[in-house]
């Protein structure tokens, strides 16, 4: 009888390996092929309009204009200043934001009190529009840097803190049961299981931010500063100097595309069991 | 009935209710040390919550259950659990999830490493070991839960229909394997399923579970030979006694089937 359960048994590692590559990456090949094709035809489309249809320079530039007009700013360092006035709002906001709502949300989901006493603000918080309160931050902090990021660290802050708590409020409870059999304590419980199954809902809640805190640089910046990436929108604005407006928005779109393709590539490195 | 001194279990009118709703009544069970035991019966009749009680997770209502003499009231290393969802930690390797039992207990120790290694290779997953849960199959996902439970060296191994989510050839290669493991080591083995066959091949005795409360019907010993072979499926000896069971329980799992899907 060994002979024949050992028979059953010897199966080769590699065996059960996921789907062969090649064919996986054809399946990817393709589906950028129909991106890129319909990025490239909606330029097409839009170069076209802006040319022969919309032929009015105050109301639309075409995207032959808008990446001279980059290719202009970014020459003379105006742009590069911009740039660097937006990234530092947003990564100063955007660190703070992140550190401080995991951390709440690590409050919330130990203490009831805490997070009895943390909910209504939250639920306040969040549904309010609190870019509204952009104006009044500049009032108390100056026109500079740092109204900009109280502003980014308001709209980050609660995506995080919500995921936060409830990645770890939504532990499987079969998982802890495996756990409590072997006698694991509160903390074992915690470290071991909870923590580990909260992560993909704390970096969900991190990619939320993204797009929020980048929203948050613009239209702060838009209520009043010196430079910065909606400084330069609201300038080309006042100016109807459409391809310098264009040139603002496509950097940004830029650059939210690329934080969270990065964030996506994150993801699948730090919590690739989700993938599926 | 007193329990026997040397009884590696005893259980006396052990008693389970959820609110208004009596889930086990009266059981009395001896179990002696190396003992084989299946627990059968219709679903809601209480087989799992037994197993918990014995494991720790769950506490009695009324009644008592000892373990070497000793009374249980919380989970513990002597009792190693295996579930009917693999319960995997899926961000963990299969050495890492087999493991975790020891990592609760204390400090991990280069010895403890290589057991675990050793302990793998027996449950037939050698070359397996830096898998993740993902990529293994659901046999194979059943022996790193087996392999697990087994990594504390426990005294009593508790398990939950572990091969009811598997098809019928896995579930025979499981229960020959598990034999194997079960004729090195001579662990005691609580074995729920709801597969009287199963029952049948695995134990050296069957508990007969009644529903609604849950009580102890009947607990009928298995006399085959071992080692027990797939062949010993077709004796006319086999075939009668889990006829014998079913009969027992057809009523209570026509009216279990009637009133639940599970």
């Amino acid at each position: 009888m060994s002979a024949a359960t050992e028979n059953a048994n010897t199966m080769a590692p590699g065996t059960n390996t996921p789907a062969s590559s090649g064919l996986r990456h054809n399946v990817y090949r393709s589906k950028y092929v129909v991106a890129a094709a319909s990025v490239i035809g909606g330029l097409l489309v839009w170069e076209i309009v802006s040319r022969f249809f919309i032929a009015n320079a105050l109301f639309l530039a075409a995207p032959s204009q808008v990446a001279m007009a980059i290719y202009r700013l970014a020459a003379t360092g105006e742009l590069g200043q911009h740039i660097v006035i937006s990234a530092a709002e947003f990564a100063l906001g955007y660190v703070i934001a992140s550190v401080l709502g995991v951390a709440l949300g690590l409050g919330m989901a130990a203490s009831g009190v805490v997070k009895e006493a943390m909910q209504p603000w939250i639920s306040g918080l969040y549904a309010t529009p609190t870019i509204a309160l952009a104006p009044l931050f500049i009032l108390w902090l100056g026109i500079g840097i740092w109204s900009k990021v109280l502003v980014v660290v308001f709209l980050v802050l609660f995506p995080v803190t919500i995921n936060t708590e409830a990645g770890l409020r939504t532990t499987s409870d079969r998982l802890i049961d495996m756990l409590r059999s072997f006698g694991a304590n509160q903390r074992q419980i915690f470290v071991k299981v909870s923590l580990p199954s909260a992560v993909p809902f704390i970096l969900a809640g991190l990619k939320i931010g993204i797009g929020r805190g980048l929203i948050g640089v613009v239209v702060a910046e838009l209520f009043g500063s010196r430079a910065g990436l909606g400084r330069l929108i609201s300038q080309s604005a006042d100016a109807f100097n459409m391809p310098e407006l264009f040139a603002g928005v496509v950097v940004l779109a830029f650059a939210g595309i690329v934080m969270t393709a990065g964030f996506s590539w994150l993801e699948k490195q730090l919590v690739p069991w989700t993938r599926d | 009935m007193a329990p026997a001194l040397a009884a590696k279990l005893a259980v006396s009118q052990l008693s389970k209710s959820f609110g208004d709703l009596e889930v086990l009544r009266g059981i009395n069970l001896t179990v002696e040390r190396g003992e084989f035991i299946a627990v059968v019966g219709p679903s809601g009749c209480g087989k799992t919550t037994f197993l918990r009680i014995i494991a720790g997770l769950e506490r009695e209502t009324a009644g008592e259950v000892l373990l070497d003499g000793r009374p249980v009231r919380k989970p513990g290393l002597d009792r190693g659990f295996v579930f009917q969802n693999d319960n995997l930690l899926p961000w963990r390797t299969v050495f890492a999830n087999a493991i975790i039992g020891r990592e609760i207990a204390g400090a991990i120790s280069a010895a403890d490493r290589n057991s675990i290694m050793e302990l793998l290779k027996l449950v037939g997953l050698q070359g397996f070991e830096h898998y993740h849960p993902r990529q293994l199959s659901g046999g194979m996902r059943q022996r790193v839960n087996l392999a697990r439970a087994l990594a504390i060296d426990p005294e009593i191994l508790l398990m939950d229909e572990p091969f009811a989510a598997l098809d019928a050839q896995t579930r025979e290669i499981m229960q020959t394997e598990l034999l194997r493991i079960w004729e090195r080591g001579q662990k005691t083995v609580l074995f729920v399923t709801h597969q009287i066959d199963e029952a049948v091949f695995l134990s050296d005795r069957v508990l007969v579970f009644a529903r609604r409360p849950g009580r102890l019907q009947a607990d009928i010993k298995v006399d085959l030979p071992r080692p027990r072979t797939l062949v010993m499926k077709r004796t006319n000896e086999f075939v009668g006694l889990v006829d014998r069971i079913w009969r027992m329980i057809e009523d209570d799992v026509r009216t279990a089937a009637l009133f639940e899907n599970a």
